[in-house]
């Protein structure tokens, strides 16, 4: 089914694992490996209401849980990570740690033997989900104490799904957060993969998504970063199937003091793979970011393509950002290319709209909101794209421009 | 009534001097044409009003109302009352035309009174409904994989949205073929009344059936070389801008001279 193995480790042994490689990040004193991880349940849902499709966790516990009974009675499971493994521990055991073997970072390997909440979606062969899935796991941090998350996906055979998946904060507690998501697509499968993470400025953490596609499978990712702490995140995409194709689409705004490294690779294993990564950072005030991108073809992968686009827009003199396009590529008959830029804003974009009246506040967060706008066109969900807008016009009016 | 006074001006680009001394007064209710050769400074005469920050005046002035317009940003310039219908709109993916023009309407309104929704769809109708264009183009993102036609018919629908009082349109017939340039000088005939004054910046008198001049003005080389009526742009057309230079006995050498001696 997999070419990873799988292995069981101790902590112990996770311990002597190196950090994931972030380069150009400097984030061992955030000592993301040193976590407690104790969360509260919070009664209510906060982000999904009645007629959603999906799950909300908060904090240990599900707030809302709503399947419609056509998706039910296909087999479609969407439940908490703990319900799973009570209820379907075969079906957990088969695909936890198959797109993230155990032992591949420290930080992953103790996220895999700390978490203690979590989200688990199977959707069978053959069924299309029409409605949009929302997955949203919210970190308690009215208390002190680590959040410590995980999320596994399996998208059956020629399966389809629409996914939102939300990573948020409540409370002001400085807490520390791992949260690793394993999307498994078989063969033929289609998802389209938005992701919202906006986690408190108290909160630093460690982010890992990654998926591994079968033969012509395909992955949309399209990934918004609103967090307001420090974060590492790696998106990363195994086109282990022949035909198989993903779009990585990543959006990050980083402001205040906050420093993000983010590492989107996609790896062509399979014959005629495409893989191309989109990525859009705006940075403001002394915060820093940098987006890695990596696109690697496997030795046999002829006939892939990877291509990457990265750019950056700097609203500050202060602000630091970096845009590293990487390609490793040990196959000839390929296709690859990459673009990089650091910039500041469009003088043609704001000007124009000046002209039309808009004072420059209003006109510079338009422009900023166009610089992001190849990603936005890349969400499908006309909720998803404003919900994505709402949060970029409430960081850009927190920020201190 | 609004007055726009360009006096003496001169302006520089990278220390190149493009305007040479220009002169000019227009009023609300008057209806004026820039015609000149290329590379003659007309473009940017309508920046230069308009506040584009890569254009220096290094001398004259020009009033909007009595005010000048050197002090004033180019977003207050807007809200006083001008328009620039650009040559080379920008284009904003992620920023819908719709949402970018209730955006301009408020910029003129009180903050805690903006343009009811209604109030504004319907006007928005209206206006695209003069301009024949379809409903979901203002749903789609500014100027974003328009044609140069729709662009063109975006600047005027705009410009019939915002309702300045004096609006510069610079080569808004450039592009466009003769049933889109009918629909565009359509809407600009809409604009008309005592209160609008246009000033069109063109090369080719065509522009002047659909939307007929007070005021023509030949621009060359940086100046205003000749002011008439509209009888003067269909010697332009039957003459051309040399018989004109010749005939003021100006010493300017043309961009594009020489063209019919090439062929």
């Amino acid at each position: 089914m997999t070419k990873y193995q799988k292995q069981d480790i101790s902590l112990t042994a996770a311990q002597q694992l190196p950090l994931p490689n972030f380069p150009k990040v400097k984030y061992a004193s955030w000592h993301l490996d040193q976590l407690m991880p104790v969360q509260k349940a919070i009664s209510n849902a906060h982000f999904l209401t009645a007629e959603d499709v999906g799950i909300e966790i908060l904090g240990t516990q599900a707030g809302h849980q709503y399947l419609p009974q056509e998706l039910i009675n296909a087999g479609v499971l969407v439940m908490s990570i703990q319900a799973a493994k009570k209820d379907y521990p075969q079906l957990v055991q088969r695909y936890l740690s198959s797109v993230i073997p155990a032992d591949q970072d420290r930080l992953s390997a103790q996220n895999l033997l700390q978490y203690n909440a979590g989200i688990f979606v199977y959707i069978p062969d053959n069924v299309v989900i029409q409605s949009l899935l929302q997955l949203v796991l919210v970190q308690n941090a009215t208390t002190t104490g680590d959040a410590v998350q995980r999320i596994l996906i399996y998208v059956g055979k020629n399966a389809q799904c629409t996914i939102l998946q939300q990573l948020r904060t409540m409370g002001e507690a400085t807490i520390k957060s791992s949260t690793v998501i394993e999307v498994f697509l078989d063969a033929g499968a289609n998802v389209q993969y938005s992701a919202i993470d906006a986690l408190s400025a108290n909160t630093s953490g460690y982010l890992n998504r990654s998926a591994l596609l079968a033969d012509n499978a395909q992955l949309n990712w399209a990934q918004a970063e609103f967090n307001r702490g420090n974060m590492v995140m790696h998106l990363d995409t195994m086109l282990s199937g022949q035909g198989a194709q993903t779009h990585a689409n990543v959006m990050a705004m980083v402001s205040q003091k906050q420093v993000q490294g983010i590492n989107t690779r996609v790896s062509n294993r399979g014959r005629h793979t495409i893989g191309h990564i989109l990525q859009r950072g705006v940075i403001l005030d002394h915060a820093a970011l940098v987006f890695n991108g990596v696109g690697n073809i496997i030795k046999g992968a002829k006939g892939a393509d990877a291509q990457q686009e990265s750019r950056i827009l700097m609203l500050s003199k202060k602000a630091r950002g970096d845009a590293n396009p990487l390609l490793l590529i040990d196959e000839s008959d390929v296709t690859a290319g990459h673009a990089a830029s650091v910039g500041r804003m469009n003088a043609a974009q704001l000007y124009y709209l000046m002209s039309r009246g808009l004072c420059e506040k209003v006109a510079r967060r338009l422009v900023i909101r166009g610089f992001m706008g190849p990603i936005l066109a890349q969400i499908p969900h006309q909720v998803v794209r404003e919900s994505i807008i709402e949060d970029i016009e409430r960081q850009l009016k927190d920020a201190h421009q | 009534m609004t007055t726009l006074e360009v006096k003496d001006l001169h302006v520089a680009i990278d220390n190149q001097e493009i305007l040479k001394g220009v002169n000019l007064v227009m009023k609300t209710g008057e209806v004026h044409a820039i015609m000149g050769p290329n590379g003659t400074g007309k473009s940017t005469l309508s920046q230069v009003i308009m506040g584009h920050p890569a254009y220096r005046i290094t001398s004259g002035e020009i009033y909007f109302d009595g005010q000048n317009l050197a002090d004033m940003a180019v977003d207050a310039r807007a809200r006083a009352g001008l328009f620039l219908a650009m040559q080379y709109p920008a284009e904003i993916q992620g920023v819908t035309n719709i949402e970018f023009m209730r955006a301009a309407i408020n910029a003129r309104r009180p903050e805690d009174d903006p343009i009811s929704v209604m109030d504004f769809i319907k006007k928005l109708d209206e206006k695209s409904a003069i301009l024949s264009m379809p409903e979901e183009m203002s749903a789609r993102y500014l100027n974003e994989g328009f044609s140069g036609g729709e662009k063109k018919r975006n600047e005027i629908l705009q410009l019939l949205m915002i309702e300045p009082k004096i609006a510069i349109l610079d080569e808004i017939d450039s592009g466009l073929d003769i049933d889109a340039l009918k629909v565009v000088a359509r809407g600009v005939n809409e604009m008309k009344s005592p209160d609008f004054g246009v000033l069109m910046i063109t090369h080719y008198q065509r522009l002047l059936d659909y939307i007929v001049p007070d005021f023509v003005h030949v621009m060359m080389d940086g100046r205003i070389v000749k002011t008439g009526g509209p009888q003067l742009a269909k010697k332009l057309e039957a003459e051309g801008y040399a018989g004109l230079r010749d005939e003021l006995g100006l010493d300017i050498v043309l961009t594009d001279e020489n063209v019919d001696a090439g062929l």
